[in-house]
């Protein structure tokens, strides 16, 4: 294989990774701590980019847009949670599964009544070059990349270093002991859901520069957050990360090397993972149903 | 409610689903009082633990604690008023350390005191670094009591802490049980009848999900009397 067409390959696998760990957080956490599947997150993710489009639109900056994309979609995926699954918490996973599926098919509605159907573009933020071994390389993929590492250092910190964070990990591994010892766990439910809608706002601003913004694309990436979460193991961050790369990889050198692999290659690596390791690569068998 | 009693359950019915649990469940607890609940497996003691810390809900009953009635209130509110349970279970937040299992304990209260946890288990002291997954049963207990003390409760719940513990352990509980007794009531399910006829000062003989015997002679708590429910 060409070195260059390699190395771009990598990077632009890095950089599909990083979108997909930054929207894959949030169906993680959401799982972990409150036993949900979280499918509206896709919707969050689609508002991210139509939020980043409009203000880019308005003000001139991409990154205003991103910025803004993250605030709406926290916004937003606070309603949902206030109005919405408060009140369906303690249902059955498959009601709460599908209860999300409808959120995410009205929002798309919603999103075609404001935006319309057609696909929009939205310019990179910076179209400089950098040269990574003699291969250039968009710099915006490269920032792409660095800013889901940061969100990664960031939610490691928050949930290591911080009394909230430490709450949340003891509710991913037992949400009636935490209420035992006198936590108010439904704080900690709004607080995960507003984190995870964020980081999917800012997976569809990030993404936007590097696709066309469009409806369906919340359901377009669908099955490989899928992927990404049950190969990490569900409710694992470290988990998330690394089979986010994974599949990004997958994607990236698969259309290489050959192109219907792209889609097929990553549900293959997920089945034989699975069957190694049943609950993901880093997830816990407190999980295990 | 008379002035010492701190916990009064009436005609407390429980069902899950269509499965009728508890039976017209009635029970009072003093202010610094031990009582056990004893009975076979399934007789509905955890529930009745679980109703009056409100993890579950009761069909019908009333649930005093000190004058407030407990029924429709929060289970971590209740943490919070007071009246903690501890469960059988032994499930530590494993991925954890002690300390910050005990930091949790203390963010629920805002009781950053720890020299009460301590006084009582000082192994837990050297242990404070270590991840709760690795700690043994009886640590793990220790530390799911010690979690408790913080916010100075009124009255402990306590299911079944003895299970599966060695025999050095269970001694070293019974004294904390005893010491405990001083600050709080507690209200102890247990199979182990040397433990409860240790601490006691009554028991409730719990079967088939009713309340069948209350036991208040001292000499028949030390003579086991209870010991035909199980």
């Amino acid at each position: 294989m060409d070195p260059q067409l390699l190395i771009s390959g990598v990077i632009f696998g890095l950089s599909i990774g990083s979108v997909f760990f930054l929207l894959s957080i949030g169906l993680s956490l959401c799982f972990g701590l409150m036993r949900i599947i979280s499918l509206d997150q896709l919707l969050y993710y689609a508002i991210g980019a139509y939020i980043t489009y409009t203000l880019y639109l308005v003000t001139g900056s991409v990154w205003i847009g991103v910025l803004g994309g993250m605030v709406i979609s926290g916004i937003v995926a606070f309603g949902v949670e206030r109005f919405i699954f408060l009140r369906i918490y303690e249902r059955d996973i498959t009601f709460t599964m599908i209860a999300s599926f409808g959120i995410l098919f009205a929002g798309v509605g919603a999103i075609k009544y404001i935006w319309g159907l057609a696909p929009l573009p939205v310019p990179s933020p910076i179209n400089a070059m950098a040269s990574i071994f003699g291969t250039e390389i968009p710099i915006y993929r490269l920032i792409v990349i660095v800013i889901s590492f940061l969100v990664y250092v960031s939610i490691w910190a928050f949930l290591n270093k911080t009394i909230t964070g430490k709450a949340i990990r003891a509710g991913i591994e037992n949400v009636e002991h935490v209420e035992g010892l006198g936590i108010n766990v439904y704080k900690l439910f709004t607080t995960t859901f507003i984190i995870s809608g964020v980081l999917s706002g800012l997976a569809g601003g990030l993404h936007a520069p590097l696709i066309m913004v469009d409806p369906q694309m919340g359901l377009e990436v669908l099955p490989f957050v899928f992927m990404v979460v049950i190969i990490g193991g569900l409710g694992s961050i470290k988990g998330t990360l690394v089979s986010a790369f994974i599949v990004g990889q997958v994607i990236s050198l698969g259309a290489i090397i050959y192109g219907p692999l792209a889609q097929m290659a990553p549900f293959a690596i997920m089945l034989l993972i699975l069957l190694i390791k049943p609950t993901g690569l880093y997830g816990s068998k407190m999980l295990k149903r | 409610m008379p002035t010492d009693e701190i916990l009064a359950v009436e005609g407390l019915n429980v069902a899950y689903g269509e499965s009728k649990v508890l039976f017209d469940v009635s029970i009072h607890i003093n202010a610094n009082e031990i009582v056990s609940c004893v009975g076979r497996n399934g007789a509905g003691k955890s529930t009745l633990l679980r109703t009056i810390s409100g993890f579950v809900k009761p069909t019908s009953g009333t649930v005093m604690f000190a004058d407030t009635s407990l029924v429709g209130i929060k289970c971590y509110d209740i943490a919070r008023m007071g009246l903690k349970y501890i469960p059988q279970d032994k499930k530590v937040f494993s991925d954890l350390t002690v300390r910050e299992n005990l930091e949790l304990g203390s963010y629920a209260t805002q009781d950053y005191n720890w020299d009460k946890v301590t006084e009582y288990f000082p192994k837990l002291t050297l242990l404070m670094e270590r991840k709760a997954g690795y700690l043994s049963g009886g640590e793990r207990q220790m530390l799911m009591i010690g979690r408790a003390l913080l916010g100075d409760p009124k009255v402990l719940l306590v299911d079944e802490p003895t299970e599966g513990l060695a025999p050095s352990i269970v001694a070293q509980l019974q004294n904390v049980f005893l010491e405990l007794s001083k600050k709080a009531a507690l209200v102890i399910v247990e199979q182990n009848l040397s433990l409860v006829s240790a601490i006691s000062q009554r028991v409730y003989a719990v079967k088939e999900g009713r309340v069948v015997h209350e036991i208040s002679d001292e000499g028949e708590i030390k003579n086991n009397v209870c010991e035909k429910y199980l």
